[in-house]
C-alpha cells in the first residue's frame, strides 16, 4: 500500500544546509516555501503540507513526492511514501542525505572556526579533521 | 593547535566527533556550534583534557560585600 510516512527520528535543524545536502545527493528540482502541498497520486496518500518538496520521479521516488515538514521546534522532518523507501536512491535516500548533511555541517563548523579541512574515506567511513 | 576529528559512517549517516587540543571545558563552545546544526548527541563523553586546567586562567574579581 502506498502511503506517506513521517520519519520523526530523522531531523535536520538547518534549512540552508539541508537544501545544500539535497543538491549534493542529486536532487536538482527542489521546491521551497511554506505550506507546499505534496502530490497525492494514490488514494492512500494523505494530504501533506511541507516546506520543501522533491518532486516524484526525480531520484527514483516512483510513488510520490518527498517532503520535509517544518516542526514547531524548527526542525525539518522527512516524509516519504512507504514504497519509495526502498526505491529513492536505491533505498539509501535517508542515509545518503544524513551523510551529505553531516559533511555540510563539518564545512560550516570549519568556516566558523576559520579552520582547515582534511578529508579522507577509509572503509566506508568519511574522516574529516578540522584544525583551527 | 586544536583539532576536531569527525567520522561519518556512510552506511548509516551517523557522525561522531572528538575535540582534541583544548584543555578544560572550552571544548564545549565547539560542541555547541555542532549541536546547533545537528541537535543533541545520543552520547557524550568528556576526555581527560576536559578535566585539565587551561594554561590561561580567567581573571576572577572578588565580589565586594555591601
Amino acid at each position: 500500500m502506498s502511503k506517506y510516512l513521517t520519519f520523526t527520528d530523522v531531523v535536520f535543524k538547518d534549512r540552508e544546509l539541508l537544501v545544500a545536502a539535497l543538491e549534493d545527493i542529486g536532487c536538482n528540482q527542489i521546491r521551497q516555501g511554506e505550506n507546499l502541498e505534496m502530490g497525492s497520486y494514490y488514494s492512500e496518500q494523505s494530504k501533506q503540507k511541507v516546506a520543501i518538496v522533491i518532486p516524484r520521479d526525480s531520484i527514483g521516488n516512483r510513488y510520490g513526492d518527498i517532503g520535509f515538514e517544518r516542526a514547531e521546534s524548527g526542525d525539518y522532518i522527512p516524509i516519504i511514501d512507504d514504497l519509495d523507501r526502498s526505491r529513492a536512491l536505491n533505498g539509501k535516500f535517508i542515509t545518503q542525505l544524513r551523510t551529505a548533511y553531516n559533511e555540510r555541517v563539518v564545512k560550516k563548523v570549519a568556516a566558523r572556526l576559520r579552520g582547515t579541512i582534511h578529508r579522507t574515506v577509509e572503509g566506508g567511513v568519511v574522516k574529516i579533521k578540522v584544525r583551527y | 593547535m586544536p583539532e576536531i576529528n569527525f567520522t561519518i559512517d556512510i552506511q548509516t549517516g551517523e557522525m561522531e566527533m572528538k575535540v582534541e587540543g583544548i584543555k578544560g571545558p572550552r571544548c564545549v563552545d565547539v560542541t555547541k556550534i555542532v549541536t546547533e546544526l545537528i541537535g543533541a548527541p545520543e552520547r557524550e563523553e568528556n576526555t581527560n583534557e576536559y578535566f585539565e586546567r587551561a594554561s590561561v586562567r580567567p581573571k576572577v574579581q572578588n565580589k565586594k560585600n555591601g
